[in-house]
């Protein structure tokens, strides 16, 4: 393998690799805004220049590749290239890029979007002037709409053509190009085909510089007043993983989090967007009861104990339908309470869209329909006849939320039952139906872990705090476990309920939150319960 | 060429075997983006958006792409023209020698501003970067052809000798 010197570390790396892949791995920075991992090589930036010895000038090195000398071209007769990041040349052309690259960009950080996670705000302070030496006018644009979601600021743009680069790479689909040339060049899109695919967000994620934004978060807050939680996308069932960035109960933005396994570095805009769903949602945040056709707020010890005595009745048959909206726990807790026949609701789909990079949005747009199918085993295909076929009085019902469209057979089942349990978190359909409301949490404030469809269980992490009185699925399902069976086992949290659930399922047997760690972890090659 | 000959939303080259030809000098398609443009240009007058998506189909690639192309070469235009193009050199010595007192006599002759189009359709006043022909500085192009070292007077002539 060829010996690269960088600095004063040695190094041996694999012949290919970039010398600004060497440095990162080693942790020696070199700034850039073109690159990235995703993307083709353009070297258009030039703000990863570096010194190469024996080249008569300094390279890009993003795009200067690590070969291996004969041995009489040898530097120092050992080393395959020499590269210099950090010497007064380097140093004064960083400076001498930066100051290209801010001729025209305004000073407008107070109110740009991108403000604290700003890569030439961050490169200036660490590597440019303080002042610039142009003094003519800069050059003015207006914003303009590229899509419905996106907006440019051209003032702000340089040019890096990494959104360009996108459209045509990752979704394919080449809206953008670069008008014109030289000082009039600018990003644009044709005008009958506006950047308007289910990719789009990730041009705003992408862009380095507060160029792109999306509509759905400019000028919304700034980015250092929201916390950041790494989570799993719950809109379908590829789970991507995201970012979940928040201001204490309200979610301000999504963004995709790097995980090669899943989604690569990029998510789709129905994931992206789609926690505003359950923003100013008409939650329930007390346990309920129906008496006399209206719903009344109850505590949770006499909601727990009418539900028990109903369900605990003495020969009384219950169905359970779990739901793919809901954690690997809670699913499991249900199917250890129900000894009856189990089941979910018919699954909702929609169009599967497959990207050109491989990018993949599912057709089954619910999180964790495999995970559900793995910790209850035996589902029915068919619970409706069976329901009739056992004459079921009572069911408990995981509600999906608000995207469940109950159809009319169901809705005749539920009408015909004499004890509805519905844990949910707001009134939908299913819970007007209910005798009993428990309150769980809603999507991005539930916790557990969720098996995508490639079989990989990734760890959900609750990015906001529950409302009300609303308590934790497992916790509600162990209360209700407790009431039925005074014996039955004391779960203290979730990690407890893995444990047991991994017991009882050899495929999902050691795992923890400290397994699954942020990029979750395949079942392929494990025993099946 | 005349203006009648274009639709904005279709296009079709006249010229089917020059079409192929071009795509034989080639060893992909998308490298034929260029010399296509050029004969739809030469057809139609200027590139329009059916232009854009005619050749995009014939070279597989996306119209954005194509746009990209045509928007970063100044000898596409993306409206109609006149039926002659004068074309002053505005680099350094065209600029001494003259060139701005050339521009100046054509607005006035014709009360066109640069990139301007007379009324009858017959000139389009252009201002151009360095043509090449330095020594024999001013430069003014006509179409395809060049007309060097001209006096105002001389230009007149000339102008005036256009049918």
């Amino acid at each position: 393998m060829p010996l690269l010197k960088i600095d004063s570390l040695e190094i041996e790396v694999e012949k290919g690799t970039t010398v600004l892949q060497a440095a990162m791995v080693n942790g020696i920075e070199i700034p850039y805004y073109c690159y990235h991992p995703a993307l083709e090589i353009v070297g258009s930036c030039r703000m990863c220049l570096v010194e190469v010895e024996g080249m008569p000038k300094l390279q890009v090195s993003c795009n200067t590749f690590v070969g291996e000398a004969p041995p009489e071209r040898k530097i120092e007769g050992k080393y395959d290239m020499v590269v210099n990041t950090h010497n007064d040349l380097v140093i004064q052309e960083r400076k001498n890029v930066l100051e290209f690259l801010l001729l025209n960009h305004p000073l407008d950080c107070p109110v740009c979007d991108q403000a604290g996670e700003c890569y030439l705000q961050d490169y200036s302070f660490k590597f440019g002037n303080a002042h610039s030496r142009f003094d003519e006018d800069k050059r003015v644009r207006p914003n303009e709409y590229l899509g419905s979601q996106i907006v440019i600021n051209h003032n702000r743009c340089i040019l890096c053509s990494r959104c360009i680069r996108f459209t045509r790479e990752i979704s394919g689909t080449s809206e953008l190009f670069v008008e014109a040339r030289g000082n009039k060049s600018k990003i644009a899109a044709l005008e009958d085909k506006p950047l308007d695919n289910l990719l789009a967000g990730n041009v705003a994620d992408i862009c380095p510089v507060g160029a792109l934004l999306s509509t759905d978060y400019i000028h919304k807050n700034r980015i250092w007043n929201l916390k950041k939680q790494p989570s799993v996308c719950q809109d379908c069932s590829v789970g991507c993983n995201v970012d979940v960035f928040y201001q204490k109960d309200k979610i301000l933005r999504l963004t995709p989090r790097e995980n090669h396994d899943v989604n690569g570095y990029f998510m789709c805009d129905i994931g992206r967007y789609g926690f505003h769903r359950f923003e100013d949602l008409d939650r329930i945040t007390t346990p309920m009861a129906r008496s006399n056709g209206s719903f009344s707020a109850v505590s949770w010890d006499e909601a727990i104990r009418k539900t028990a005595d109903k369900l605990g009745d003495e020969g009384a048959k219950i169905a359970g339908i779990v739901s793919p909206f809901h954690t690997n726990e809670t699913n499991f807790m249900l199917g250890q309470i129900i000894n009856g026949p189990t089941g979910t609701l018919p699954q909702m789909n929609d169009e599967e869209i497959i990207y050109q990079s491989g990018f993949r949005i599912s057709n089954d747009r619910s999180p964790n329909r495999r995970g559900m199918s793995d910790v209850c085993p035996a589902l029915l295909e068919d619970l409706v006849s069976e329901i009739d076929n056992q004459d079921v009085r009572m069911i408990y019902v995981l509600d999906d939320g608000i995207d469940r469209e109950i159809d009319d057979v169901w809705k005749k089942i539920l009408a015909k039952m004499d004890f509805v349990v519905v844990q949910t978190y707001a009134m939908t359909t299913l819970a007007q139906s209910a005798n009993i409301i428990l309150p769980g949490p809603a999507p991005y404030e539930r916790e557990g872990t969720i098996t995508n469809d490639g079989g990989r269980v990734q760890w959900l992490r609750p990015s906001l705090p529950m409302k009300g009185e609303s308590r934790a699925d497992w916790e509600i399902l162990m209360m209700v476990m407790k009431a039925l069976d005074k014996d039955a086992q004391d779960f203290t949290d979730i990690g407890q309920v893995m444990k047991d659930m991994g017991e009882k399922f050899p495929a999902y047997d050691g795992l923890s939150f400290f397994r699954l760690g942020p990029h979750g972890m395949s079942l392929n090659g494990r025993a099946n319960g | 060429m005349s203006n009648k000959d274009i639709h904005e939303d279709s296009f079709q080259y006249t010229d089917s075997d020059k079409v192929e030809k071009i795509f034989s000098q080639y060893p992909d398609k998308r490298s034929a983006t260029l010399p296509l443009l050029h004969l739809a240009q030469t057809q139609g007058g200027y590139i329009t958006s059916a232009i854009i998506n005619t050749v995009a189909k014939l070279t597989e690639i996306h119209p954005a792409e194509v746009m990209d192309c045509v928007s970063f070469y100044t000898m596409f235009y993306s409206r109609q023209q006149g039926t002659y193009k004068l074309q002053v050199c505005q680099t350094l010595s065209c600029s001494l020698n003259g060139a701005d007192d050339i521009v100046d006599h054509i607005t006035q002759k014709y009360g066109t501003q640069p990139g301007e189009t007379t009324s009858d359709g017959k000139f389009t006043l252009l201002k151009v970067e360095c043509l090449g022909s330095c020594g024999t500085a001013p430069v003014i192009q006509i179409n395809d052809d060049y007309h060097e070292g001209l006096s105002i007077k001389e230009l007149d002539i000339l102008l005036d000798s256009i049918p």
